[in-house]
């Protein structure tokens, strides 16, 4: 396969090709009188759809962090929630509890991208130097941290009723729900298979080969000359400040942000979308991720055709969701699409 | 005028004191040897000269600059590079990209140019091919390019942590025991690399316990004993040396 032979080629443009044929037709139904109907029964697949490209943007950064370089973020939420709360706080009109400032949203976006970005070089410079575990740890604690801040500063960040009030630039061009629907999911997407173009080349190039040997050993890759500590902060901040602008879309697209949308349940779909798909490959974290977000959407239907209660239902989906994650772990530890050599895991 | 010099290097490990006011200086074009009991010092050495660990005391000097200290990939760039003890290899990659990895000044190395696929990355990398493919092909490892290195055997592992080093064209390349659970035919394949390095010119140490290839190969002995320099010199002179008889042979007798 390719990855024996990265020779930058390619791979990725198609993705790049997509993407702008997507932000294409996605713009024609919002600048345009066309209009898409979609039978009510796929309403909840495009929701979840939109949610899904919005985290596929989450875990393509997570992949450049951990699949790539090697680096441990268990508080990958907190750049999401970041980047969502400064595109709101700029950018809403006017929300009854914390703060709307109400600039014109592409510059709330833009600040959005930047706060996680920023937020992605202090945790770098505090704690990239420390080992695997412990920059779990820090990072994980970092979310934790945020998500207090968020509920408790209720006069900036509006408590657990968060921000209203944020524009939506989709909506306010689109009338018709079915054409709305349609044309944010064509946009999102267009967005996540750009971005998937950009972490393509990028790893495909010579750049990807010093993360992917940072992975590996970190001395043995300064000892041939590469600052190691370089590499580490990027991937890092790369990785925030995709996820800031992944929050900066939810908040354009939700119209409001809350705690609730950035808990650590967010963290841990896309952590087992991209353990599920195989660290290191791009276009199967994103698939690892729909799985485990389709495998949940489709459980929902179950309830109507098993005789049980919803409470055991939900345990029973729970339970079902568990056992499939364990029978990868122990057949595929490298996950679906994982190269078990390329990760360094025993079969 | 010395090329390398390590002058009056202490570092202590907790209570225990590795190395203890060593001084080390070698020229340009030397192939030296350093040699000593397990727990001499040879490896700290090693660490402290380059940059992997900072000594507690002393100073090491490359053709002339203070980089006491330096992290290793700043020295990599002033073209010292070390192999390790046990070989450290980039077992999660290929053979090829193991030695691609080391070619240094690879725009396509910074985010821009990779994004951009910027032409002077891709001229680049194609020279980077070339001379990985040639050093691949010297130390016959051509038939596992492809191969990840976690499948090599330790002789292969040896060849091609060398193959990596000399990716950088080093001016200065220490070799710790690059010949420690290898055997005798490759041994002296792994010698003959060495001794034609040397001769086109460049300065080689090499911490070895193999005494016979080491005598064979060298300028000059070092010899390490509880962190201090024990004996240097001709290695006929040097192996013939009492004291060094008896820190080999004698250990206790004092």
């Amino acid at each position: 396969m390719s990855a024996l032979d990265r020779l930058p080629s390619g791979r990725g443009d198609r993705a790049l090709l997509a993407g702008v044929a997507c932000l294409l037709v996605g713009g024609l139904f919002a600048l345009t009188p066309l209009q898409a109907d979609l039978p009510s029964a796929l309403y909840v697949f495009v929701e979840v759809g939109i949610t899904f490209v919005i985290y596929g943007m989450l875990v393509l950064g997570l992949d450049l962090q951990y699949g790539h370089t090697g680096l441990v973020n268990f508080g990958h939420v907190v750049f999401f929630a970041v980047g969502a709360y400064a595109t709101a706080m700029l950018a809403a009109q006017d929300s009854f509890s914390g703060i709307a400032l109400g600039y014109p949203w592409p510059l709330a976006l833009l600040v959005g991208v930047i706060a996680a970005a920023l937020l992605g070089v202090v945790v770098s410079a505090t704690s990239i130097r420390l080992r695997d575990d412990f920059l779990a740890i820090v990072t994980l604690a970092t979310a934790e941290i945020f998500h207090s801040i968020f509920v408790n500063f209720e006069g900036t960040f509006g408590g657990n009723v968060g921000i209203l009030g944020v524009p939506r630039p989709i909506a306010a061009l689109v009338g018709d729900a079915d054409t709305r629907l349609i044309a944010t999911l064509l946009v999102l997407g267009g967005f996540t298979l750009i971005t998937l173009a950009v972490v393509t080349r990028l790893t495909d190039a010579p750049y990807g080969r010093v993360l992917r040997a940072i992975r590996a050993d970190e001395l043995v890759t300064r000892s041939v000359g590469k600052s190691t500590i370089t590499y580490k902060t990027q991937a890092f901040v790369y990785g925030a400040a995709l996820a800031g602008f992944a929050g900066g879309l939810f908040a354009l697209y939700n119209g409001a942000v809350a705690p609730g949308f950035f808990t650590i349940q967010v963290t841990v779909t896309v952590w087992i979308g991209m353990l599920l798909g195989g660290a290191a490959n791009h276009r199967a974290v994103l698939a690892g991720l729909a799985i485990i977000m389709g495998l949940r959407l489709v459980s929902r239907f179950g309830l109507s055709v098993t005789p049980v209660s919803g409470d055991v239902f939900a345990a029973f989906r729970l339970l079902v969701v568990g056992l499939i994650l364990v029978a990868v772990i122990r057949y595929r530890p490298a996950g679906i699409w994982g190269d078990p050599q390329e990760l360094g895991v025993d079969q | 005028m010395s090329l390398l010099a390590a002058e009056g290097l202490v570092k202590d490990f907790g209570g225990l004191r590795a190395i203890d006011g060593l001084s080390v200086s070698i020229d340009e074009g030397e192939l030296v040897g350093v040699m000593g009991p397990n727990g001499a010092g040879k490896s700290t050495f090693f660490n402290c000269v380059s940059g992997v660990i900072p000594p507690d005391e002393g100073t090491v000097t490359l053709d002339g600059t203070d980089v006491t200290g330096d992290p290793p990939e700043s020295l990599a760039h002033r073209g010292l590079v070390r192999t390790f003890q046990n070989t450290r290899e980039l077992e999660t990659m290929t053979v090829r990209d193991n030695v691609r990895l080391a070619a240094p000044d690879q725009p396509g190395e910074r985010t821009l140019p990779a994004l951009l696929r910027s032409g002077s990355m891709r001229e680049r990398e194609e020279t980077v091919r070339e001379r990985a493919d040639e050093l691949i092909e010297t130390f016959e490892l051509d038939h596992l390019a492809d191969e990840y290195s976690s499948n090599l055997s330790g002789g292969q592992r040896k060849l091609l942590e060398l193959a990596r080093t000399l990716m950088l064209d080093p001016d200065v390349l220490l070799l710790d025991e690059p010949f420690a659970g290898v055997n005798p035919t490759l041994t002296r394949e792994i010698a003959d690399h060495v001794r034609d390095l040397n001769a086109d010119g460049m300065t080689i140490v090499i911490i070895e316990h193999e005494l016979e290839t080491l005598t064979d190969l060298v300028d000059r002995l070092v010899v390490l004993q509880q962190g201090r320099l024990l004996v240097e010199g001709e290695p006929e002179a040097v192996l013939e040396d009492e004291r060094v008889i008896e820190a080999y042979l004698g250990g206790d007798a004092e």
